[in-house]
């Protein structure tokens, strides 16, 4: 066993752009947020902001500025960082010999969960998001919907301070769009930090307490 | 050209030249590089059986050349070595049948799918020449197989002229078999009414019963898996053709420490998935039985080590799901609180043990034979940790990194199992001479192979942000 820093949800991006050739993916922004707050990322397609939360999230090296959380740089490499992060960013792997709850209780041990009140765990939190009964189903068998929110009770299902999430709104009705909200409002009210882009205003108003505007490179 | 004729006052029926409109529509979509693409058919027969004389025949002659040809025939002819030949040959025709359901002999180019097979022709003689390539590919295949095996046992004299003259009639049944079992999987593919084994020998039935979507999608698997295997991105490959998981829905994961969980994790994927953990049990008892035939008996040429170490080290890959899971997250945000390299130990733990076993039976049915040696019973562990450490050399090669190009794609898939085949080789040699000081230095290079595989993991874990 080795000894991982527990880092804050202090999220610093400063000046972090990013650039590929001569094309700019990303011009340098700004992003701050502090443990209990959600800031939410808003621009058109295109302008970068899955590109931002990915240098966040220490997955990508931006080519200006530096990204930091809890103080230190964001490097996926770092345990700490790792640790600190839980993030979705795109279409997670699944395990196709696996059922939705069987990766939950997959989930929650690895990160030390208590064994006895594991399956409990993943079922209340299949029941918040409305998918309880598709417990015992395998991810193939999902409506593209139902794949959001089993990705996001994925993404929920580990401890984190700082969560990143790119469109959580993407292919929700607008009741689940509540349920998401209500959820994302739970962790930042127990302390985590939530960094995500989302393109539906009500939302954004909702949850934000800071909206930083990415602007597009052209 | 199309002649039109009245039967009677109700309906009209209209004559088609097959065969016209057929040479017509090469003509339109091919021109003459269709007639071109044919002759490189026969090139490729040229080349293959150049490759055999050239190659095959010293190799089998090889594979059966030992210092005991009487006890190597005895042994051959015993009921143990029957049976494997017959489980061998199961096998093959299965993997033909598994074959089919994803790609048939029988698949044209999409614009023909698509512009010709619209047309009201005959579909038998629409698809014959796909169907003709590959029963003419089997039968040459299969034949050209028999003789070398045979020529490679007379040569050697194990055995004489007429089995010579036997595998060689034998190898061009099974080709012809194999052929025929892989059209009638294509047929079996698409539901319809007429799929009985009757197809095997009514071919010209058995084309009429191919669907325009299920040729669609056989030629769509085609590309996906070309594709697939010359960018050096299996998964794809894997998830495109893999049958969707429905077993065992109502087994749960048990939930418990870290390390213990993700190992129920593969077994639980196996129960899911048995046809996974049958291939893998079939192929490690091959390979497995092999290995220790040419570990156990003097007899036995070195080279059968060489032999049998391929199906094991697939026999492992079968049932190392998790293994190809772990580095398929590579790049995506961390779920799991396991770290990379215990997370891949954990992953190697069901294979490990499973192929441990099959390797324990047959030393055991070894045993109780004949005396085994313990430098024998040493080198399969060494042949084991080999196994293994090629297997998580596999799972964690990343992608290519060179230019693409088709020889090199297909030397950085083959490196992994190349490396446990040779090194696997070379302790068999090195245990039957009894060179132990040299066998111990074989060991530890295993030893720091497995740890180079291990620290591949790591690597290509963070690769992706370099």
């Amino acid at each position: 066993m080795a000894a991982v820093a527990v880092l804050s949800g202090e999220v610093r991006a400063e000046g972090v752009g990013k650039t590929i050739d001569e094309t700019a993916l990303l011009l340098p922004t700004d992003v701050r947020a502090d443990p209990g707050e959600c800031v939410v990322l808003r621009g058109p397609n295109g302008s970068g902001k899955t590109t931002l939360l990915r240098i966040i999230g220490g997955l990508l090296v931006p080519t200006t500025g530096t990204a930091t959380i809890g103080g230190r740089e964001a490097d996926e490499r770092d345990r700490a960082v790792r640790a600190a992060v839980a993030a979705l960013l795109g279409a997670p792997t699944t395990y196709r010999d696996l059922t939705l709850i069987d990766h939950l209780v997959l989930i929650d041990s690895t990160w030390g969960g208590e064994p006895a009140t594991s399956d409990d765990r993943g079922l209340a939190l299949l029941d918040r998001l409305g998918i309880a009964h598709l417990d015992d189903r395998f991810p193939h068998e999902l409506s593209s919907g139902q794949e959001q929110l089993f990705r996001l009770a994925l993404t929920f299902s580990r401890p984190s301070s700082v969560v990143l999430l790119d469109e959580p709104e993407q292919r929700l009705d607008t009741t689940k769009r509540q349920v998401v909200a209500e959820l994302i409002r739970e962790r930042t009210s127990g302390g985590t930090t939530v960094v995500m882009a989302c393109h539906d205003p009500d939302l954004t108003a909702s949850l934000a307490d800071h909206v930083v505007d990415v602007v597009p490179a052209r | 050209m199309p002649a039109d004729a009245r039967d009677g006052a109700e309906h009209l029926d209209v004559d088609y030249d097959d065969h016209e409109l057929l040479g017509q529509a090469d003509w339109v979509i091919g021109g003459e590089a269709a007639r071109k693409a044919r002759r490189q058919g026969l090139y490729a027969g040229y080349v293959l059986f150049l490759g055999a004389l050239v190659y095959g025949f010293p190799i089998a002659q090889t594979v059966f050349r030992t210092s005991d040809a009487a006890r190597l025939g005895q042994q051959l002819r015993s009921p143990v070595a029957v049976a494997l030949l017959v489980a061998s040959v199961l096998a093959l025709l299965g993997a033909v049948v598994f074959a089919g359901r994803f790609r048939g002999p029988v698949v044209p180019p999409m614009p023909w799918i698509d512009l010709v097979l619209g047309a009201p022709l005959d579909r038998a003689l629409a698809l014959r020449r796909w169907w003709r390539y590959a029963a003419a590919g089997g039968l040459f295949v299969g034949a050209l197989s028999g003789l070398t095996i045979g020529a490679g046992l007379a040569f050697a004299g194990v055995a004489g002229l007429v089995t010579m003259a036997a595998t060689t009639v034998a190898g061009t049944a099974l080709g012809v078999l194999a052929s025929r079992l892989w059209l009638w999987s294509q047929v079996r593919s698409w539901p319809g009414p007429d799929r009985g084994l009757s197809l095997l020998w009514r071919v010209p039935d058995a084309l009429r019963e191919l669907h325009a979507e299920s040729l669609r999608a056989h030629s769509a698997n085609t590309s996906t898996l070309a594709g697939s295997a010359l960018t050096g991105n299996l998964r794809t490959a894997r998830l495109a053709l893999t049958r969707p998981v429905h077993h065992g829905r109502t087994a749960r994961l048990r939930a418990g420490r870290p390390f213990g969980v993700l190992v129920r994790r593969d077994v639980l994927g196996l129960r899911r998935t048995p046809g996974a953990f049958l291939s893998g049990l079939g192929l490690t008892a091959l390979g497995g039985a092999i290995v220790t035939w040419a570990f156990v008996q003097p007899a036995a040429p070195s080279i059968a080590a060489t032999i049998g170490l391929l199906p094991l080290y697939l026999g492992f890959g079968a049932w190392a799901e998790g293994l190809r899971l772990q580095a398929d997250n590579v790049g995506v945000p961390s779920l799991l609180g396991a770290n990379e390299v215990t997370e891949a130990a954990a992953h190697a733990v069901t294979p490990t043990a499973l192929t441990a076993v099959v390797l324990g039976v047959w030393a055991g049915v070894a045993a109780f034979l004949g005396p085994v040696p313990a430098s024998a019973g040493l080198s399969l562990l060494l042949v084991l940790v080999l196994v293994v450490a090629g297997n998580v050399m596999a799972a964690f090669r990343g992608s290519p990194t060179f230019s693409l190009q088709p020889q090199m794609v297909v030397a950085w898939y083959a490196m992994p199992a190349l490396v446990v085949v040779v090194m696997g080789s070379l302790v068999a040699v090195l245990t039957k001479a009894g060179r132990y000081s040299w066998l111990a230095v074989i060991s530890w290079v295993a030893y720091g192979l497995l740890a180079w595989a291990f620290s591949r993991v790591r690597r290509l874990t963070y690769l992706h942000r370099a």
